[in-house]
C-alpha cells in the first residue's frame, strides 16, 4: 500500500480512540482528494465527526480554532500546504490562542497538508511553503522526513495530551505516493517528535536535511567517498536546538531542503549554526536547496535539491 | 451617497415619540430595569472614553444591541464579542475591577481595550478583521456537535461585511447549520460616511438572505424591536432551527454631528417611560449617582494600582 493509504487507516483509529476528534476538509466526506478520510468513511460510526466544509480558506482554520476551543480536537486535512497561505490570518491567530487567552483556553488543532513536488503538477502542489508557516509564533510544525515514519508520525503529531501547541504535519508529495509494506511502518518514533535524528554516522562531514531532501542527502553520503553523517530536522517550529548542535561537531556542515533558498528554513538553520555552534566551524556552512519555482509539472524536481548539488557541497566543506 | 437621518426598511416596535406600537413584542421584557442598563452601559462607554486608550471605539448609541445580547444569552451560551461591545461583560456578570484591569490591559492578555472571561463565556476578540465571527462559527458547531441546545453569537459592525470573512462564515454557518446568530450594527452615518457604507446595498440582512440565512433587520433605536429580534434569532439557533443574523440601524451619538435625540435608544425609551409616567428626573438622577459611584469606586481602584505599578 501507498503512504496516503496508511495515513488513512490512523485518520480513522485517531477518530475512533478519541470521541473529541473531529475530521474537517472541503472533501473529506468523499474521501478527500488524497484519501486521508476514506476508511473514517467507511466506518458507519465514525462519519458524523468528518466535517465536510466549504471552500473557506481563511474561515475554515478559524472554525477548527473555534472548534478546538470548545473542547474537540479538530484534524483540519488541506489538499496543499499553499492552502494555509490563502488561511494565514487564521493561522497566526490560531498560533495566538493560547497566549492571548490567559492560559485558559487552548486550541489542539491539527492540520494535514502536502508540501513539494511529487505530483507532478507543479505550480502551488510543487510550492514548499514550510519555512513560511514554521515562521508563525505559537505553532508546532513537522515536516516528515521518512515515508517509514508517516503513521507514527502522525500518531504523535495527533497527541495533545502533554498541551502541545496547535500542530502543522507537513507531508512531502515525493515520500506520500510511496509504496511500502506494512511491515515496513514504524510503530513509533522512539524519539519526540520533531526530534532531530542521525540516519548516517560519519565524522566528516553533516548534512542536516530537511522533509524530502533527506532521501537526497543520504544518497549523497553514499555516493561521495567521505565519511559523512545525515540528520534529519523534522521539527522545524521548535527546532531541535540541542539535537542539531550535538550533530553539528564534525565542524563542516550543508543543510540541505526543498524550495527556495531566500528566507527557507535552512537560513534559520544556519543561524542557529552560526550563533550556538561558532567554535566547531572548520567551513563555511552551505546550503542547498530547490530552485524557488514557480516550477511546471513537468520541471517540478527542481523544486528539490539535487543528489549531485549536495555531493558538491560536502565535498567542498570538507576540502575546505 | 446622502446622508439619511432615519434608516429605512426596519422593524419599529418603539416609535420615535416613544410609543409603543407593538404591545406583543414587549412581553416578558421590564421596560424600566432595562431602562437601567442602558443608562449604565452609556456612562462606562463615557467613562472609559475618558481613559484616552489608543485606537479606543466608542460604543454611545448602541447600547439596546450590546445590553440585549448581554441580557438574552444563556450562562452556557457563548459570545463573541466585536470592539465596541465591552459593556457585555459586566452585563453578564464580570466583576468591574477585573473588567477596568482587562481594559487598562494590566491583566488577561494584556491588550488595552480587549475583555474576556471564558467562565463567562466572552471569548477574546482577535484583531484580525473578521475572524472572530469563524471562531464563533467553529464554537457553535460543537455546540451543535453536542447536541447542547446552546447557541454562539458574534457582534460586527456593518463595516466587516466586505471581508472575506465574514461571507466565509456565512457560508460556513449555513452549510452546516449552525447554531450561530451574527448579530449586525449597521451604523446609520449622519456624515462623513465610509466608502464601504452603502456600497453593497443598504441592508446586511436583505444580502443574508440572498444566502439562503434567515434575517430581521431592526431599529436599533428601538429596544423592543431589537429584543425582539435577539430572541427570537437565540430560540430559532438554540431549538435547533439553523443560524441567523439580526441587523440592528444604530446611530452613533457621540460624534459632533447633530443626531436627532429620537436616534438615541436611551433617549427613546426614556420618552416611553415617561410616557408611561414611570420616568422621573428623580430616578434619572439616582440611576446615574448609583452607576457613577460605582464606577469611579472601580477605575480609582485600577488606576490607583496601576500608578503604583508604574
Amino acid at each position: 500500500m501507498n503512504v496516503l493509504t496508511a495515513l488513512a487507516g490512523v485518520v480513522a483509529d485517531l477518530l475512533r480512540e478519541d470521541v473529541r476528534r473531529v475530521l474537517i476538509g472541503e472533501d473529506v466526506r468523499s474521501g478527500g482528494m488524497l484519501g486521508l478520510s476514506r476508511a473514517a468513511m467507511e466506518d458507519p460510526t465514525l462519519g458524523l465527526r468528518v466535517l465536510g466544509s466549504p471552500l473557506t480558506p481563511t474561515a475554515g482554520l478559524a472554525h477548527a480554532t473555534g472548534l478546538a476551543l470548545a473542547g474537540r480536537r479538530p484534524i483540519v486535512v488541506l489538499p496543499s500546504a499553499t492552502a494555509l497561505l490563502e488561511g494565514y490570518a487564521a493561522l497566526r491567530e490560531l498560533g495566538r490562542v493560547a497566549a492571548t487567552a490567559d492560559g485558559e483556553r487552548s486550541a489542539p488543532v491539527l492540520i494535514i497538508a502536502p508540501t513539494g513536488p511529487g505530483f507532478g503538477l507543479g505550480g502551488d502542489a510543487a510550492d514548499s511553503p514550510d519555512g513560511v508557516i514554521a515562521a508563525i509564533p505559537g505553532l508546532r510544525v513537522v515536516v516528515l522526513g521518512d515515508a517509514a515514519e508517516a503513521t507514527a508520525t502522525l500518531r504523535a503529531a495527533a497527541n495533545f495530551d502533554d498541551g502541545a501547541a496547535p500542530t502543522v504535519l507537513l507531508l512531502p508529495r515525493s515520500l506520500v505516493l510511496r509504496e511500502l509494506d506494512k511491515a515496513d511502518l514504524k510503530d513509533s518514533l522512539g524519539r519526540a517528535l520533531g526530534a532531530a535524528r542521525v540516519i548516517r554516522e560519519g565524522s566528516a562531514a553533516t548534512v542536516f536535511a530537511i522533509g524530502a531532501a533527506a532521501d537526497q542527502a543520504y544518497a549523497a553520503a553514499d555516493q561521495c567517498g567521505l565519511d559523512v553523517a545525515v540528520v534529519e530536522v523534522s521539527g522545524l517550529a521548535p527546532l531541535d536546538e540541542e539535537g542539531i548542535l550535538a550533530a553539528a561537531t564534525t565542524g563542516k556542515l550543508v543543510v540541505a531542503h526543498a524550495g527556495g533558498r531566500a528566507y527557507g528554513p535552512g537560513a534559520e538553520l544556519v543561524a542557529l549554526l552560526a550563533d550556538r555552534a561558532i567554535l566547531h566551524l572548520d567551513a563555511p556552512v552551505l546550503r542547498v536547496t530547490g530552485e524557488a519555482g514557480p516550477h511546471t509539472g513537468q520541471g517540478e524536481a527542481a523544486g528539490l535539491p539535487s543528489v549531485e548539488a549536495i555531493v558538491a557541497a560536502i565535498s567542498r566543506v570538507a576540502t575546505f | 451617497m446622502e446622508p439619511s437621518p432615519e434608516p429605512e426598511g426596519v422593524e419599529v416596535c418603539l416609535d420615535p415619540e416613544g410609543q409603543l406600537l407593538d404591545k406583543r413584542a414587549a412581553h416578558g421584557l421590564d421596560l424600566r430595569a432595562l431602562y437601567k442598563r442602558l443608562v449604565a452601559a452609556r456612562l462606562l462607554d463615557l467613562r472609559l472614553a475618558r481613559l484616552g486608550l489608543p485606537m479606543w471605539a466608542g460604543s454611545a448609541g448602541e447600547e439596546a444591541v450590546t445590553v440585549l445580547t448581554a441580557l438574552l444569552a444563556g450562562p452556557e451560551d457563548w459570545l463573541y464579542p466585536g470592539v465596541r461591545d465591552l459593556a457585555l461583560a459586566p452585563m453578564r456578570g464580570m466583576d468591574l475591577d477585573e473588567f477596568i484591569r482587562q481594559v487598562l490591559g494590566a491583566s488577561y492578555n494584556g491588550r488595552p481595550g480587549a475583555v474576556a472571561a471564558a467562565d463567562l463565556g466572552i471569548a477574546h476578540a482577535p484583531e484580525t478583521l473578521g475572524l472572530h465571527l469563524a471562531l464563533a462559527a467553529g464554537q457553535a458547531h460543537a455546540q451543535k456537535l453536542a447536541g447542547s441546545g446552546r447557541m454562539t453569537a458574534a457582534l460586527l459592525g456593518e463595516g466587516l461585511t466586505t471581508t472575506g470573512m465574514f461571507h466565509e462564515t456565512v457560508a460556513l454557518a449555513m452549510t452546516s447549520d449552525l447554531p450561530l446568530v451574527m448579530i449586525c450594527k449597521s451604523t446609520l452615518w449622519a456624515d462623513d460616511a465610509p466608502a464601504e457604507a452603502g456600497l453593497l446595498g443598504d441592508s446586511v440582512a436583505e444580502r443574508v438572505k440572498a444566502c439562503g440565512m434567515w434575517s430581521r433587520r431592526v431599529d436599533g433605536a428601538d429596544v423592543v424591536a431589537v429584543y425582539a429580534a435577539i430572541d427570537q434569532a437565540f430560540k430559532r439557533a438554540r431549538d435547533g432551527r439553523g443560524p441567523g443574523l439580526v441587523e440592528a440601524v444604530v446611530t452613533r451619538v457621540d460624534q459632533a454631528a447633530e443626531v436627532p435625540a429620537h436616534r438615541d435608544p436611551i433617549e427613546r425609551l426614556r420618552r416611553h417611560l415617561d410616557r408611561e409616567k414611570v420616568w422621573t428626573p428623580t430616578f434619572q438622577d439616582v440611576i446615574e449617582a448609583e452607576v457613577r459611584g460605582q464606577l469611579e469606586r472601580a477605575f480609582g481602584h485600577a488606576l490607583k494600582h496601576q500608578e503604583a505599578a508604574s
